[in-house]
């Protein structure tokens, strides 16, 4: 496994709870989002997604509803419980923490 | 359209979750599949191009539904305790001599078939297939019982009651394995063992009493028995917690085996090693063939299907 998809695997569902957290959303348009926001570094396995999203909510961290779309569609959408919002703040705070340290050893120091 | 719709069959047949969850998950990737083809459209490519290019970019189904399967399989430990409870039951019943006590056998009787009826009609959740496995039991101590009618009546009774018993074993198996086969193997799991003691139990009145079986002989029996069946409610439980497919069907057939062979080393039973060997590879059997059965009951209603979409090109 290479160095960058097991730092991706870690990091998985502490990126897709951020998503959700900041407004509900469903698998598509997630993978998009990803992307875009990442300027096209995450590219999502779609096959990977729906398992993920599925142990989050297994784990009661989202919660996931069939709405109908304007166009007459429906999507599941997921939304964050206050469990999630709860694991999601504790996350970053342990993802702040760390990426402080690494740079702090990895950065050249000054002066 | 066609490889969408192929994708998401496949993606049903491999799940075995609770149909709830099913549907979800087939409605959920079948939706995005649909997504994505739109905008393969849009970015120009063919209508076959993209739903080929869609599903192919979802990944193997089998793959997904493995995930999928994984996310869902693990019971928590209160469903494994559940599930273990009629083999620690059977275990006590052993080690505390509850035999003695007829109150004792009918409320047990009637905990295992309440439990198997609320759990028959409430989903049929993974903890009722330990259970239902004892409601098993009278098919084949009516059969053994059999042995014991006077004169020559045995061999014709039993001649016609054998194929009636593995007629309603199999038609039982065989609607479990629809659910999941492995839900069949965790059924049949004692049916070795039992047979096991009852063997063992048969041969040493046979050596003493003109095969009448006496609580003496129980006695002597029933710590060794105890054994087994906490060894079948550890593999239950264990079955319970562990999430992937391998690791499950790898439970049951090592520490059934485990179990045979213990009994076998223990001195006490005058089974001989062609008997055990016997015993093992019917373990081996009733715990594998369901999953035969399952690959034959999935390829014969496919045909109907694959029959249907060649009538409709």
């Amino acid at each position: 496994m290479s160095y960058e998809r097991e730092l991706l695997k870690g990091s998985t569902e502490s990126l897709l709870l951020s998503l959700i957290n900041r407004q509900p959303t469903y698998g598509y348009k997630i993978i998009k989002e990803l992307e875009k926001r990442s300027k096209g570094y995450f590219q999502f396995k779609e096959g990977t997604l729906y398992p993920a999203l599925h142990r989050l909510e297994k784990a009661g961290l989202i919660q996931g509803k069939w709405q109908r779309l304007p166009s007459g569609q429906e999507r599941r959408y997921y939304y964050m419980t206050p469990k999630g919002q709860k694991a999601l703040a504790e996350r970053l705070v342990v993802w702040q923490d760390f990426s402080t340290a690494v740079a702090l050893i990895v950065q050249p120091t000054i002066g | 359209m066609q490889a969408k719709s192929n994708y998401t069959d496949k993606l049903k047949n491999y799940l075995r979750v609770d149909t709830t969850i099913e549907s979800d998950v087939v409605r959920e990737i079948r939706t995005h599949l649909e997504d994505k083809r739109h905008e393969l459209i849009e970015s120009g490519l063919s209508e076959k191009q993209a739903t080929a290019t869609a599903t192919r970019l979802m990944g193997p189904p089998q793959l997904v539904a493995r995930q999928i399967y994984e996310v869902y399989s693990q019971g928590s430990w209160l469903q494994a305790i559940f599930a273990a409870l009629p083999h620690l039951l059977v275990a006590a019943f052993f080690a505390l001599q509850w035999w003695q006590n007829t109150l004792w056998l009918l409320g047990i009787l009637l905990g295992v078939v309440g439990t198997v009826l609320y759990g028959w009609f409430h989903g049929k959740p993974a903890w009722l297939f330990p259970w239902l496995g004892y409601c098993l039991i009278p098919v084949i101590a009516v059969g053994i019982l059999l042995i014991y009618l006077p004169g020559g009546w045995t061999w014709l009774a039993v001649s016609a009651y054998v194929p009636l018993a593995l007629l309603i074993i199999f038609s039982v198996t065989k609607q479990i394995t629809r659910k999941d086969w492995l839900f069949a193997s965790l059924m049949l799991l004692p049916i070795p063992i039992m047979l096991g003691w009852l063997l063992a139990l048969w041969l040493l009145a046979l050596e003493r009493d003109n095969g009448f079986l006496s609580g003496e002989q129980l006695y002597e029996f029933a710590p060794l028995i105890a054994f087994s069946f906490a060894v079948l409610a550890l593999t239950v439980a264990t079955f319970i917690r562990v999430r992937q497919r391998w690791a499950k069907a790898g439970v049951l057939l090592t520490l059934e085996i485990l179990v045979l062979v213990v009994m076998a080393l223990s001195g006490k039973i005058s089974i001989n090693p062609s008997g055990w060997l016997a015993l093992v590879l019917l373990a081996v059997i009733l715990l594998l063939s369901p999953a035969l059965l399952e690959r034959k009951i999935r390829q014969a209603s496919q045909k109907p299907l694959n029959l249907s979409r060649k009538s409709v090109r």
